[in-house]
């Protein structure tokens, strides 16, 4: 039976991540006081975990596939996805400098575009009042910190 | 008794107007959260937890409790009307609920739901009174080796036994034990896997993690797969009210249940994805109508619905007395504790018992509000459903990343929730399941410490863990499970 690709990958990363994690691990102390183990003992023990795992699933994935999943068959389409992204991706980049209503809103209208929205404008509208909802809610009656951006010179 | 004369105490706690209007919020909340599709329990308690974060610790963990109820109420309702079971203890109740609502008896459906998870949530929380200072008697004389013992045999039964493959279980766990190392090392001070990252000393956050997991993974799937498919909302027509026929095969069934449900939410067996299918099963073999089964019996509702909420009850008789989640929602739990720097366990029975027996009187009360507030605003939780999915995924994610954001006001914490969205789009892909993954950051530190501690006691000497009875035998147990199905497959073939 064909090995494949998709889980051959993952189990490499989860021998990689297991490997990477090791290297850490070895930077760490061992000296421990009465318990005799240090700080380094559990990572390693997570590390050693990690790579026999890694192995397992590859071995499984090489004969026959890993055991009892579901082939899935649906197609992944990409644009979606790429706009849920770039809308999360934009909204790091914005809430520091523009401020949480703006950050949310683009956030907001770039998601319901991923989700096959066409009518932008009406979406920019519901998620500018779910962020300035949210808002207020929060800095006023939570007493919890949002960055203002633009909204601090109304304050 | 001991246990009434606290339990009253907690009445007095839980009954006071602040706490009756937080209870009040959090079912609410929870209800209208957990009705969204797609967002199961763990989500929404995941979710809303900044919400709590200016509120005292009873507030906000009676918030929390009702969330949790309300959560449980919510998932029920978007199961029957639309199909779309947000999590796997759903499964048993969309086969019968969702047929019923199609046949046109989707009010009936609703309320045997609504009353059986009153039935059941009110059963279990008593025997939950009547339970939990047992075992709070039982873990004062636990030393750290029982209880580290006892957490091996909680990562095993989560990850291992439990679920369709031992090794992708595993993998979770241990990802999550990982990701649970990152931070300052507790006995030492010692900065581990942070890599200069001054928010990762603090650690990952489960808020982070879970909502990145199930939300930010979520939305990323739905995109990428199921973008433009639309499901319909069953139409809520005719009466809500239960006949008597209704009545007489409803109520044996939510008894039963809860009977199931209860005790396999105590042990930890991952929550109540087993009870309620074990439920569905009982009440198709029980039935004197077992033709309607498949095409919407009502004792196949009202089974699985009480099962899920008594075993969700369950699962905080482990949670409060002993601090150890079962499930990914009590794992999201305890980090809510831990938020105010308290952690659950039999000591907390005694330093902070008005907080416990506050949050186990309000766990009466928000059963009542559920019940008296959901049938009649069935109407809103029917709208709510209706929204259609780009704007429902653009409020969970607005949402979301409010609560990563509002840890450090950082975007550093916004990155790690994108990763931890691609993670949960991989495992959800790859059917690596990812309630482990929640468990083992969240209960990883804690055996470590427990591991060390018991170490430090020995001057080292690692046999303490089998010279100790309990410890010995919860081991020895756990071994079992671990290896004994597969020894079992190997001696029959």
């Amino acid at each position: 039976m064909r090995a494949r690709p998709a889980e051959v990958a993952l189990s490499a990363g989860v021998l990689a991540l297991g490997i990477g994690a090791a290297a850490v691990t070895s930077t760490l102390p061992a000296e421990g006081g009465y318990a005799g183990i240090g700080p380094n003992f559990f990572p390693a023990l997570v590390s050693g975990g990690l790579i026999v795992l890694g192995c397992w699933l590859a071995v499984e994935a090489f004969t026959g596939g890993w055991r009892r999943r579901e082939e899935k068959t649906d197609r992944f389409s990409a644009a979606p996805f790429l706009w849920v992204s770039a809308a999360l991706f934009a909204h790091m980049a914005l809430i520091g400098v523009a401020g949480f209503v703006v950050a949310g809103t683009v956030l907001f209208t770039g998601v319901a575009r991923g989700f096959g929205s066409t009518r932008l404008l009406r979406d920019a509208a519901i998620g500018l009042a779910l962020a300035l909802a949210i808002y207020f809610f929060f800095t006023a009656l939570l007493n919890v910190n949002l960055p203002a951006g633009w909204m601090r010179s109304l304050t | 008794m001991d246990a009434l004369t606290h339990l009253i105490q907690g009445f007095g706690v839980a009954l006071q107007p602040m706490n009756l209007l937080w209870g009040f919020v959090g079912v609410t909340l929870g209800t209208f959260v957990g009705v969204l599709p797609g967002v199961g329990p763990a989500l929404t308690v995941a979710m809303l937890l900044p919400l709590t974060v200016k509120l005292d610790p009873t507030g906000a963990l009676i918030m929390f409790a009702g969330i949790y109820y309300g959560a449980m109420f919510g998932g029920s309702t978007t199961t029957i009307l639309l199909n779309t079971p947000g999590e796997s203890a759903s499964i048993a109740t969309a086969l019968e609920g969702n047929r019923m609502a199609r046949a046109g008896r989707a009010g009936p459906a609703l309320a045997t739901a609504a009353i059986g998870s009153f039935v059941a949530g009110t059963l279990a929380t008593i025997l939950l009174t009547l339970v939990a200072p047992l075992i709070v008697d039982l873990a004062l004389k636990f030393g750290p080796a029982e209880y580290f013992a006892l957490m091996v045999f909680a990562f095993i039964t989560v990850s291992a036994v439990l679920g369709a493959s031992t090794v992708r279980g595993l993998t979770s766990l241990f990802l999550g034990l990982l990701l649970g190392l990152a931070g300052i090392d507790s006995q030492t001070g010692q900065a581990r896997f942070a890599f200069g990252v001054p928010e990762l000393l603090d650690g990952i956050d489960v808020v982070v993690m879970a909502v990145g997991l199930f939300a930010v993974g979520e939305a990323l799937y739905m995109a990428a797969y199921a973008s433009s498919s639309s499901e319909t909302v069953q139409r809520v027509s005719g009466s809500l009210w239960m006949s008597k026929e209704d009545w007489k095969r409803s109520l044996p069934a939510w008894l039963r249940a809860t009977a199931i449900g209860f005790p396999f939410g105590t042990i930890p067996a991952g929550g109540s994805e087993i009870p309620t299918f074990l439920s569905y099963a009982t009440e198709k073999k029980l039935s004197r109508h077992p033709h309607e089964f498949g095409r919407g019996a009502i004792e196949g509702v009202a089974g699985p619905e009480a099962a899920n909420n008594a075993a969700a009850t369950g699962v905080l008789v482990p949670l409060l007395t002993l601090g150890i989640p079962t499930s990914a929602t009590a794992a999201i739990l305890l980090g809510a504790f831990q938020n105010y720097g308290l952690q659950p366990g039999p000591t907390l029975f005694q330093s902070q018992a008005n907080l416990v027996w506050g949050l186990i009187a309000s766990l009466y009360v928000g059963n009542v509000m559920l019940l008296i507030l959901n049938l009649p605003l069935i109407g809103i939780w029917v709208k709510v459903l209706s929204i259609p999915k780009p704007l429902l995924y653009g409020g969970i994610l607005v949402f979301s990343t409010l609560g990563a954001y509002s840890l450090h006001q950082s975007w550093v914490d916004l990155v790690t929730l994108y990763v931890f969205g691609l993670l949960g789009f991989a495992m959800r892909r790859w059917d690596i399941p990812v309630g482990p993954a929640v468990i083992g950051l969240i209960l990883g530190p804690l055996a470590e410490t427990q591991f060390r501690r018991a170490l430090s006691i020995s001057q080292g000497d690692a046999s303490v863990f089998i010279t100790q009875p309990i410890s010995a035998s919860l081991l020895a147990l756990t071994l079992l499970l671990a290896v004994g199905p597969w020894a079992y497959r190997r001696i029959r073939t």
